[in-house]
């Protein structure tokens, strides 16, 4: 039954902290820009396309990675993602996750030893030990395949949106359901391009988000910490 | 890199992006004037240090055609020792299989500034790509300001760049570029409505150590650009990189706010650059007037910062 992996990894109790951080939602609400059902759709549509080609990417390059056990390669997608990362929240948000899931990984895999390998790196700090990095390890780990691993990957990323909504716009729980079943919809899309995608293909194009993540930066907002 | 092919007329290298998977769908030969064609790949090398008596100049300078820059001048009032250059191009927009290389090579404690004399047009293409391969490299205590009017995408135009800048951590390179949506007046509205821009701009330090990455790749047709998070409302998107010392990236920081003008339809913010290489700017609008004057007075701030002057004020023509 190795769907009860995918299913206890994608949980959103699964303790990595991802109700701490809303991906600017909380700004976007603030100022207005997103205040309902439709605009939220938008919105966290834009999270997902963001997250589906750079994280996501990275998480299906570590996976492949950790199913040859090459750690230098490993490493090296870590590294490259946070060169990627534009800003100190957003890198935060990776390293934090990525430690809370490597810990929790170690004890959950103890045959596994690329994880152990990767925490030590990480605590050695010569690596930054980035949330999708961990999260394709841990997914080579309980042998699940690629597809489950984004699929996973963009139901966190929608999800930690959607959830953080409930908390700052004017949406019905029936509302972010509705969200959230269209935008899975989408992500088969997304896995086709992400799936062929390299280091070199990665890239971000969200400028209006940027500056949200700018102005909870340097505001005082701080129910989230992004 | 592989070693450059080089054509039989020519003495510089090819650029070409063929392998970049956004572009793999635009390789045909245009049905004109053929990719790598004399005039259709330009070359333009820029090489400022400074003379025996402490003043920056421009001592390097070659260049194939479409691309032109000529004698530098000394305009600036804030800054007169700073050898200022407008890149121009002879042959109007970017068309259709267009490949451009520029090389910028400021040595120890020189300083420039360079623009452009015009806006750059990208023109409606139907077979191929129009590319531009980028070095930057600036030495020890240099300070460049790259400032170059801004990019207009005509429908069905593709584009694509690749910029390197390696820099050391004692110089300052501030790097802007701002795209348009498009002939936002012509006809009834040309807004998004190209193919594809994609810009790569990476930073790393002589010794090859990376710092950062950045790449994003616009295919207006194919992602609701329209979307919040991406331009919402906004018809105008501006960039600005400054990599420079560690000491003065935490009072440009403090110097600049963020702010989301909604009534006016301008927003910018700021944030930092992996592994300490300097700041991250971005603004959006609606005009070029005033992006550009938000750019600008960024860019003052890292002047003020780094050369203790601001930067004067614009021409009025410009």
């Amino acid at each position: 039954m190795k769907i009860m992996h995918l299913l206890q990894m994608t949980d959103s109790t699964f303790p990595v902290g991802t109700f701490s951080f809303s991906n600017g939602l909380e700004t976007a609400a603030h100022l207005g820009v997103v205040r309902d059902a439709a605009t939220l759709e938008q919105y966290t549509r834009s999270v997902a396309r963001q997250g589906a080609f750079s994280d996501g990417v990275a998480a299906l390059l570590a996976y492949r990675a950790a199913k040859e056990e090459n750690l230098a390669a490993i490493t090296e997608i870590d590294r490259g993602l946070m060169l990627f990362k534009m800003n100190d929240e957003a890198r935060m948000m990776l390293q934090r996750m990525g430690k809370k899931l490597a810990e929790l990984a170690v004890k959950l895999f103890p045959d596994y030893s690329p994880i152990a390998e990767w925490l030590e790196e990480i605590q050695g700090e010569s690596t930054p030990g980035s949330y999708p990095v961990a999260q394709g390890l841990s997914f080579a780990a309980s042998g699940l395949g690629e597809e489950e691993l984004f699929a996973s990957h963009q139901y966190g990323v929608i999800n930690m949106v959607l959830s953080a909504a409930l908390r700052c716009v004017r949406v019905s729980h029936y509302d972010t359901q509705l969200i959230l079943q269209r935008l899975c919809a989408e992500s088969g899309a997304l896995y086709e391009e992400a799936r062929q995608m390299t280091f070199e293909d990665m890239n971000s194009f969200v400028p209006e988000m940027d500056i949200f993540a700018s102005l909870h930066e340097k505001g005082n907002m701080r129910m989230f910490m992004n | 890199m592989v070693s450059p092919r080089k054509y039989e007329y020519t003495d510089v290298e090819i650029v070409s992006f063929d392998n970049a998977r956004e572009m793999r769908g635009y390789t045909r030969t245009p049905r004109a004037m053929y990719v790598g064609a004399p005039g259709k790949h330009g070359y333009l090398r820029l090489g400022f240090e400074l003379d025996g008596d402490g003043k920056s100049i421009l001592r390097d300078l070659d260049r194939r055609a479409p691309l032109i820059v000529q004698q530098e001048l000394y305009f600036d009032e804030e800054l007169p020792g700073m050898p200022c250059v407008y890149i121009l191009s002879s042959g109007g927009p970017n068309v259709d299989g267009d490949r451009y290389r520029q090389i910028i090579t400021l040595k120890k404690d020189s300083m420039a500034f360079v623009s452009t004399g015009a806006a750059t047009k990208l023109a409606r293409m139907q077979d191929n790509y129009s590319g531009l391969r980028q070095t930057i490299e600036l030495d020890e205590g240099a300070y460049l300001e790259y400032l170059p009017e801004p990019i207009i995408p005509c429908a069905n135009t593709r584009f694509i760049s690749e910029t390197d800048m390696r820099v050391h951590p004692s110089a300052t390179v501030f790097y802007s570029e701002i795209f348009m949506g498009g002939r936002k007046y012509y006809g009834d509205g040309e807004l998004f409505d190209y193919d594809i821009l994609s810009v790569c701009t990476q930073g790393e330090r002589p010794g090859g150590e990376r710092l950062f990455r950045e790449k994003f790749i616009i295919s207006p047709k194919t992602f609701p650009i329209r979307d919040i998070g991406v331009m919402h409302g906004f018809d105008i998107f501006a960039n600005v990189l400054v990599m420079t010392p560690k000491e003065n990236i935490g009072p440009i920081y403090d110097a600049t706010e963020p702010f989301y003008d909604a009534d006016n339809r301008l927003a910018a913010g700021i944030t930092h650059l992996p592994n300490d290489a300097g700041l991250l700017f971005k603004v959006l609008g609606m005009e070029t007037g005033p992006v550009k004057r938000v750019v600008r007075e960024f860019c003052s701030k890292v002047r003020t910062q780094v050369k203790g002057r601001p930067l004067p004020q614009e021409f009025p023509w410009r």
